[in-house]
C-alpha cells in the first residue's frame, strides 16, 4: 500500500497542506503542537472514515472551520469530506460517491504507532475492543456491518429495558444473537489465528518470558446462535434491574498477558510499551495477510520513548519490511535513529511542510 | 410568517424533504399556473378528507373498509401483517397472497418510544381470535432489525391464539447474481435453504 499524494485542509492543527509522499516513506521532524499528528491523523482517517483514536468528527475540523477534507491517492483517489453545519460525511472513490461507507472502509490501510498506544495495555477492556474493531473492520465489510447492526440493537434492547419493558427488550434478542454470534467468532478466530506470531514479535522486540494474549471470557465450546440466546434470557432480569445489557461481545476483552499474569495490571510501563508496539505489528502482519498489502506504517514520535535497546530491535524488525512505505515523526533532528538518517526529511512547523 | 415560509415549513416536514429541497419546490410552485396549483392543493383536501384507516385492517382506503376487507373471495384463515399501507401494494403485485391483510402501523421502535401500544396488535390478535379454524399469521415486517424484532414480538402474542405464525423468507433476489449478493443476504439464504423436491 502507498500514499503518493496527500491534500488536507481544515483538518485539526493543519489548514492547508498538499504534499508528494517519497514511495520510501518520509521522516518529519516537527514540535509538538506544529501538525505531526493532525498529518498521520488525517492520513488514517482515509483508512476508516473515523478518527484514529475515537474522536468525534466534529471534533476533527480545524477550529473556526465549517468542515475538513482530505484526499489522497493510493492507486485509487480517495476522497472524504465533513460539513459541521449538516453533519455530513461525503466519501468517493475515483470522484464515484460512496453511499455505504462499509464499502470504501479497507480500500486504503494503514496502522498507526503512538506512544499513546501503551492505553491499549493500561486503559479497560474498551480500547482493545476498538483495537480489534478496527484491525477486523478493515479487513471484513461484514464484520464491519455487524459491528453497526450491534450497536443499533443494543441501543433498541436498552432503550426497552429503561422502560422496564422485557418482552419489547427480548425480541431484540434475535438480532442481536446473529450479529454477536459473527463478531464473538471472527475475534476469537483471530486471537487464535495470532497467539503465536503475537509471542514472536515480543520476543523479537527484546522481551524476555512468555508474551500472550486470550480472548475473554474463555470458552469451551464456541458461542452459537442459541446460546448467545438462552443466555440473554437467563440475564434479562439483571438487564432490566440495571437498565442496560450485559452479556455480549461489547462487554469482552482482549486480555495481554505475561508470564501468564494480566500486563494491564502487572506490568512496568516498558513491558506495556513493547507489547503495544507488538500489538501494532502484529495488526501490521494480520492486515498484510487479509489485504495481500503491507499497510502504510506510521510512527508517531515512538522513538523518543524506547531505551536504546528496544529502539534497536524495532529498527531489526523494520529492516525486514519490503515495499513498506514508513512515516516517521520525531520532536527533533536528534530524536531521529541513526537508521533512518537515509530516508527523505521534512520539518513541519504551523501546519505547513517544508521539504 | 409568509406564505413562502409556511409552505417551505410544511414541505420539510417530509421524509427525504430537507430545508433546501423545500424552498426549491415552493419557488415551483409559485411558477405553475394557477390552476395546476390549485388541482395539488384540491388533490390534498380530498385525500385528507377521504382517505382513512380501513377498520379493520388498517389499510389505506376511501371507505369504512378497504377492498381486500370486504372482498369475498379471499381467504379469512390466512392473515398477511405488514409495517404500512404501502407494503400491501407491493404484495398485491407479487400475486401470490389471496388472505386478509393487517397493518401495525410502523414498527417497534423502543429508542423512538413506538411500544406495541403504538401498533395494531391487540386489533390482530383479536381478529385471529375471532377466526373459528386454525389461522396462519404470516408476518412481513421488513427484513430490518426493528421488523425482526416485530416480527418476534407478534410470534409471542399470538401464541396463546393457536395460530401458526410464519415468518416471509428473506433471501436472494430473484433475476439477481450470486456473486453481487452480500454476505449477510447469502448467509441469511443459506440459513433459510430448502430441501429440493425428488
Ligand atoms: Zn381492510
Amino acid at each position: 500500500m502507498r500514499l503518493d499524494a496527500l491534500t488536507i485542509r481544515n483538518f485539526r492543527n493543519i489548514i492547508s497542506l498538499d504534499c508528494e509522499i517519497p514511495p520510501e516513506g518520509v521522516v518529519i521532524i516537527g514540535e509538538n503542537g506544529q501538525g505531526k499528528t493532525s498529518l498521520l491523523e488525517a492520513i488514517f482517517y482515509l483508512a476508516l472514515f473515523r478518527s484514529l483514536r475515537g474522536s468525534r468528527d466534529r471534533e476533527l475540523v480545524s477550529f473556526g472551520s465549517d468542515g475538513f477534507f482530505v484526499a489522497g491517492e493510493v492507486g485509487q483517489r480517495i476522497q472524504a469530506g465533513y460539513e459541521i453545519s449538516g453533519q455530513r460525511k461525503k466519501v468517493s472513490i475515483d470522484g464515484d460517491p460512496i453511499t455505504r461507507l462499509g464499502d470504501a472502509v479497507g480500500r486504503f490501510t494503514a496502522v498507526p504507532l503512538a506512544p499513546a498506544d501503551r492505553e491499549l495495555i493500561t486503559d479497560g477492556p474498551g480500547a482493545r475492543r476498538r483495537f480489534l474493531d478496527v484491525l477486523l473492520s478493515l479487513g471484513d465489510k461484514q464484520y464491519l456491518r455487524r459491528l453497526s447492526e450491534l450497536k443499533a440493537v443494543l441501543k433498541q434492547r436498552n432503550a426497552a429495558l429503561r422502560m422496564g419493558r422485557k418482552d419489547e427488550a427480548a425480541a431484540f434478542d434475535g438480532p442481536f444473537a446473529t450479529a454477536a454470534e459473527y463478531i464473538v467468532r471472527v475475534r476469537r478466530q483471530w486471537a487464535d489465528d495470532w497467539q503465536t506470531r503475537y509471542a514472536e514479535i515480543n520476543t523479537a522486540l527484546g522481551e524476555a518470558g512468555t508474551s500472550s494474549m486470550e480472548y475473554s471470557p474463555r470458552r469451551e465450546e464456541p458461542e452459537t446462535q442459541e446460546t448467545i440466546r438462552s443466555e440473554l434470557a437467563i440475564t434479562i432480569e439483571r438487564d432490566l434491574a440495571g437498565t442496560t445489557t450485559g452479556f455480549g461481545p461489547h462487554r469482552h476483552d482482549l486480555r495481554i498477558l505475561r508470564e501468564g499474569r494480566d500486563l494491564r495490571r502487572y506490568g512496568s510501563g516498558g513491558q506495556q510499551r513493547t507489547a503495544a508496539i507488538a500489538l501494532r505489528l502484529l495488526e501490521a502482519e494480520a492486515l498484510t495477510e487479509r489485504t495481500g498489502d503491507r499497510p502504510v506504517t506510521m510512527y508517531d514520535d515512538i522513538f523518543t520513548e524506547l531505551d536504546a535497546k528496544r529502539q534497536g530491535y524495532l529498527l531489526d524488525m523494520m529492516k525486514d519490511w519490503d515495499n513498506t512505505q514508513v512515516i516517521v515523526t520525531a520532536p527533533r533532528e536528534s530524536e531521529v535513529p541513526r537508521e533512518m538518517f537515509d530516508r527523505p526529511r521534512w520539518s513541519i512547523n504551523g501546519g505547513k511542510i517544508e521539504a | 410568517m409568509s406564505a413562502i415560509d409556511d409552505l417551505n415549513a410544511e414541505l420539510a416536514k417530509l421524509p427525504g424533504i430537507g430545508r433546501k429541497t423545500a424552498t426549491r419546490l415552493t419557488y415551483h410552485l409559485l411558477k405553475q399556473p394557477k390552476p395546476t396549483v390549485e388541482r395539488l392543493a384540491s388533490t390534498l383536501r380530498t385525500l385528507a378528507e377521504k382517505v382513512h384507516p380501513c377498520q379493520k385492517c388498517g389499510n389505506m382506503s376511501e371507505s369504512v373498509l378497504c377492498p381486500f376487507c370486504v372482498d369475498p373471495r379471499r381467504d379469512d384463515t390466512s392473515f398477511c401483517v405488514v409495517e404500512e399501507s404501502s407494503d400491501i401494494d407491493a404484495i398485491e403485485k407479487a400475486g401470490e397472497f389471496r388472505g386478509r391483510y393487517h397493518v401495525l402501523g410502523g414498527r417497534l421502535s423502543p429508542l423512538d418510544g413506538i411500544g406495541p401500544e403504538d401498533l395494531a396488535i391487540d386489533a390482530l390478535k383479536h381478529r385471529v381470535e375471532q377466526v373459528d379454524a386454525t389461522v396462519e399469521v404470516i408476518v412481513a415486517t421488513n427484513p430490518s432489525m426493528e421488523g425482526e424484532a416485530t416480527a418476534t414480538y407478534l410470534s409471542g402474542v399470538l401464541k396463546t391464539t393457536g395460530a401458526l405464525v410464519t415468518r416471509i423468507a428473506l433471501g436472494l433476489p430473484v433475476g439477481g447474481d450470486l456473486q453481487y449478493a452480500d454476505a449477510v443476504t447469502i448467509g441469511q439464504a443459506m440459513a433459510a435453504r430448502r430441501k429440493m423436491p425428488e
